[in-house]
């Protein structure tokens, strides 16, 4: 015996529609988003795991997830902050992680892994101080050096980024060059 | 009153402050800095090592974007379907954490069921109704139920350390019935601490409650001067 189904047509195209537009909507709106804010991403990772690749994996990861909440995002002119905050997040689970693993690995093997081309071009001796120094300051300073050091971002734009007062702002970069200035002291020319 | 003259030393900080804030130095720091030879070198060193820093950290932070990072990400897009607003692992999170309530729910009430039942059966097979022992032996006391519970067969436990309470009947001698309710009272109100009266059910007492009510057999009424011939020859025997 034969089951019989009713089924509307008309209806179900035309919600297959709705969706698909709406899907496409965000992608070409998440597409322009991508274009402008992917190197921040890149950047606040590899200004904190000083490693290209790593960097790429986690801006790459970030910028995933950025699209996956894309949608939820209510104030859109806030998706830079937002990316920002997803990627700083990623990349200080990256560091820990790699830092874990980098201590298990030198166990079995003295080799350390190569650096890459971009990274031993990048390397002079008072980087390779300076990128220490930075590894030991407080998480919420590095971010802040990092992000006021970025072309084209004002202090204003970094208080806005990270939803921070101004003095806020000031006082966190202030510390941290003190303290940058305090490790690297005994290493200047 | 003058103001207390600063040394070198104290400028040195504020020199470095202002280098480190990236900012001019005050009015009074600059004409230190006129006078003073070693703090002007001493804050040129600073500018210097600010200004490295600086330049070391524009390079970190504005790293060129691997040419490979955007085709990457765009592909995953490609690769992963659309996002939406998907109900499903909230609605499973839900219906877990439901199953979840039921379940403790279920079991506790089980449990709770299993030990009223228990009890019933246990006083039902120990304890004889009520009606079964006189009135003037066994007085009604209150007991404690969990202890209730866990009595053995052959004994009946006075407790009274529980705030729950039972019906237990412990049959006492009508001559000791107001003693027991005057320390009975001394428990309940704490004045008399004792934890458990045991008092042992022994087998003849349970058989004596079975026995058929006493009966007296009519006694037969003789007159006095009856008696009183029959035990004269006796009286006069013992005088003789």
């Amino acid at each position: 015996m034969q089951e019989l189904v009713l089924i509307q047509p008309g209806r179900t195209a035309e919600k297959e529609f709705a969706q698909e537009a709406a899907a496409a909507a965000l992608r070409r709106e998440f597409e322009e988003r991508l274009t402008e804010c992917g190197p921040l991403a890149y950047r606040v990772a590899r200004g904190l795991l000083r490693n290209s690749a790593d960097a790429e994996d986690v801006a790459q990861e970030a910028l995933l997830r950025a699209y996956r909440g894309f949608e939820r995002l209510r104030d859109r002119s806030r998706f830079r902050a937002w990316l920002v905050r997803i990627a700083f997040r990623l990349a200080i689970d990256r560091a820990r992680s790699s830092k874990r693993r980098e201590v298990r690995e030198t166990l079995w093997s003295q080799s350390a892994p190569r650096p890459s081309t971009e990274d031993l071009a990048a390397t002079s001796e008072f980087q390779k101080h300076l990128d220490r120094a930075m590894e030991e300051l407080p998480e919420k300073h590095r971010l802040v050096l990092l992000l006021a050091a970025m072309q084209g971002h004002s202090l204003e734009e970094v208080a806005e980024m990270l939803g921070l007062p101004m003095g806020t702002v000031k006082s966190r970069l202030f510390f941290a060059r003190k303290q940058l200035a305090e490790k690297l002291r005994c290493h200047r020319k | 009153m003058p103001s207390k003259m600063k040394t070198c030393e104290d400028h040195r900080t504020a020199l470095t402050d202002a280098a480190a804030a990236a900012v001019q130095p005050s009015l009074e720091l600059r004409l230190h800095l006129d006078a003073c030879a070693s703090c002007r070198a001493a804050f040129a060193e600073e500018m210097q090592l600010f200004a490295a820093i600086d330049t070391g950290l524009h390079a970190t932070a504005n790293a060129k974007v691997p040419s490979s990072l955007f085709p990457r990400v765009r592909a995953q897009l490609n690769e992963r379907p659309v996002p939406g607003r998907t109900w499903a692992p909230a609605f499973a999170a839900i219906g877990i954490i439901a199953t979840l309530v039921v379940a403790i729910v279920f079991v506790h009430g089980h449990r709770r069921a299993g030990a009223e039942s228990n009890l019933q059966t246990n006083t039902a097979t120990r304890d004889p109704a009520p009606t079964e022992i006189p009135d003037a032996l066994a007085p009604a006391v209150a007991l404690s139920r969990t202890q209730a519970a866990k009595r053995e067969p052959d004994h009946r436990r006075l407790v009274t350390s529980g705030n729950q309470v039972e019906r237990v009947f412990v049959l006492i001698p009508a001559g000791q019935k107001r003693a027991v309710d005057a320390l009975l009272a001394g428990l309940r109100n704490g004045g008399a601490k004792a934890d458990v009266l045991v008092a042992e059910h022994s087998e003849q007492l349970s058989q004596d409650t079975q026995l058929s009510p006493l009966t007296i057999s009519p006694i037969e009424i003789k007159p006095l001067a009856i008696v009183s011939e029959e035990s004269a020859p006796e009286k006069d025997k013992t005088n003789r």
